[in-house]
């Protein structure tokens, strides 16, 4: 359930680096949480973003939760499929429903990040 | 023997209209001048059309959502603007010959021409043909309200440029649509051509759209607008036009462009106080031409009156209605005068807006205006539509309540609410505040369930962290 080549931030979203790139999106947690996502506002390519800042929000049929950046750098590719069909999010959140892409601006922001060990740790505290 | 009293009424608005019938229910006999329809702005090119077109479009909406519910309609939602145009007419007609009906019953006279005042107890009408007629009258109210104001840089042809006027009665659908300012009647067109398929921009100065309202009224609107598919430009402006016979090129001062086949000009209005003899009678007027009223609508000339659009308070019908009442009860010897702070008021995007007192960010500036800590003073609740078996059931579950209120006393501050039907709900917090009920209060009265309403009882609890409906916990 919790990809192990991911890295994860407390906000919930993932990260995936692919040399100077990271794409992010939000974990199964979040979505299932979120219950029928329903629109994924999304920030502008080239709009520069600092770690734990906001970049944009979900809204579900429950609820509307914002989406932090896990790491610092310059939005490079927004995922435009979700404008239309926000439910690939809940249906392939690791996959399909990716949100954006970061160029990093500092590689070492992932290094923070949780492995995919301790975001199942983490995810096991909050249930209380 | 008491004679009479006369009243004259330059204006048939939502004010002046309003003002002829009270006058008379209180007994004076009275003759109202207006040029245009009786109604005014409000009733023939403001607030009823554009209500009747986004019916539609809100019809349009659900059923374009209707396969995930199960009713099952045959090919796509496609819209008719110039039916719906026709159906507008209807509605508006409808209402125009209501008033005229009440008019009758109220043995009312309507001048049809332009009044303006000779001397302070005459106004003289030229009529349509240019026959002047002079009518005397012991009191005088002036409501001729406000107009669409034509800027320099914007000049409207109404083929192009045009002003939200033209775009009620449009006779296709345009491929797109610029529309320059996102307060109120930028979102409502916004709404509106969106949804009718327009590939619609909008431009606003200032940081959000529709930024009077609440913060949170105001980002909830502008994802709803993106959601429509609207695109929304915010902290610039149009810098200048590029025309050509097909189409129009603006240049943001941003350095973007936007090609349209239309441009709406959607910033502020013009007061109508020029041209009705205000000099003539030595009736004041201040920088923006508004005319000077005291607390019972009387101008610096005694014996007239001015309500409405054309005093500059607050520019809303119903504003002006009630000021109407004010001052024809001040003229029939009746004490009147009119309680600004509550005054609740709709935005009728979709979803609609209500609202009523300060914004929480006009709550936090008065509190530290006093010396006092806002984080202390004040106490904010909100709750979701989302959590509303209600909204859930009819599937209307986007939007929000919000309560500002005073601590520790409970007092309410302001409440907006953005969601279905948040116009006619805000009326219920606006009772509160008038009668001075606590958020407690509010939130110890039984709601029905299962209701809208039940979402102004949980905001109201959550002002005190108790809404039933809400976890505490912060989610992702």
């Amino acid at each position: 359930m919790i990809p192990t080549d991911l890295r994860y931030h407390q906000e919930h979203e993932w990260v995936r680096v692919s040399g100077a790139q990271a794409t992010v999106g939000i974990s199964y947690f979040a979505q299932d949480a979120l219950g029928d996502i329903v629109f994924i506002d999304m920030p502008k390519p080239g709009a520069v973003v600092k770690v734990g800042q906001q970049i944009g929000e979900v809204e579900s049929t429950k609820t509307t939760s914002t989406i932090y950046t896990p790491v610092s750098g310059t939005i490079a590719k927004i995922n435009a499929d979700l404008k239309d069909h926000p439910e690939v999010v809940n249906s392939d959140p690791y996959g399909k429903g990716w949100m954006v892409v970061i160029d990093l601006s500092s590689a070492s922001d992932v290094d923070k990040l949780m492995t995919a060990a301790q975001y199942v740790a983490f995810l096991a505290g909050q249930k209380h | 023997m008491t004679s009479q009293k006369q009243i004259a009424i330059l204006g048939a608005g939502p004010g002046g209209y309003v003002a002829a019938i009270r006058a008379a229910q209180l007994g004076a006999r009275v003759t109202v001048i207006e040029s245009h329809a009786l109604g005014g702005v409000c009733l023939n090119w403001g607030c009823i059309p554009s209500k009747a077109l986004l019916s539609v479009v809100e019809l349009g909406d659900k059923v374009k959502k209707a396969a995930d519910r199960g009713l099952l309609v045959q090919g796509p939602v496609m819209y008719d603007l110039a039916r719906m145009v026709a159906r507008k007419n209807t509605v508006v007609a409808t209402l125009v010959k209501g008033i005229a009906t009440l008019f009758k019953a109220w043995n009312i006279e309507h001048v049809q021409g332009t009044g303006s005042l000779r001397d302070r107890q005459t106004v003289t009408v030229a009529a349509a043909d240019g026959t002047p007629r002079d009518i005397q009258a012991d009191a005088i109210v002036i409501a001729t309200g406000s107009s669409w104001p034509n800027l320099p840089q914007f000049p409207i042809d109404g083929q192009q440029l045009l002003t939200s006027q033209h775009l009620l009665d449009l006779d296709c659908i345009p491929a797109s649509l610029l529309i320059v300012g996102a307060g109120v009647e930028g979102c409502e067109f916004a709404a509106l051509y969106s949804g009718l398929g327009t590939q619609v921009t909008i431009v606003e100065l200032m940081a959000h759209v529709l930024p009077l309202e609440d913060d949170d009224i105001s980002s909830t609107m502008e994802r709803e607008l993106k959601k429509r598919g609207v695109t929304v430009v915010t902290g610039t402006t149009v810098e200048r036009l590029e025309r050509s016979p097909m189409a129009i090129t603006a240049h943001l001062k941003d350095g973007t462009q936007v090609a349209t086949e239309k441009l709406l000009v959607s910033v502020g209005r013009g007061l109508n106080s020029r041209g009705i003899g205000l000099e003539q009678v030595g009736v004041q007027t201040g920088r923006r031409g508004e005319i000077l009223v005291n607390e019972r609508m009387e101008t610096t000339v005694p014996g007239i009156y001015a309500i409405g659009d054309v005093v500059g308070t607050v520019m809303l019908a119903h504003v002006a209605s009630a000021q109407g009442k004010v001052a024809v009860e001040n003229i029939m010897g009746h004490q009147a005068t009119v309680r600004y702070d509550i005054i609740p008021a709709g935005i009728f995007t979709l979803p609609e807006i209500g609202r009523v007192g300060v914004t929480e960010q006009q709550a936090r500036e008065r509190v530290q205006a006093a010396g006092q800590n806002p984080d202390q003073a004040l106490t904010v609740g909100r709750f979701r539509y989302a959590g509303l078996g209600k909204a859930q059931a009819t599937g209307d579950t986007t939007g929000l309540f919000k309560v500002i209120a005073e601590s520790p006393s409970g007092r309410i501050l302001g409440v907006h609410i953005v969601g279905a039907h948040a116009a006619d709900l805000v009326h219920e917090a606006a009772m509160a505040m008038q009668v001075g009920a606590t958020v407690g209060q509010m939130a110890e009265m039984i709601h029905a369930h299962p209701t809208l309403s039940e979402g102004m009882m949980e905001a109201a609890e959550d002002v005190e962290g108790k809404a039933i409906h809400q976890a505490r916990k912060k989610m992702s």
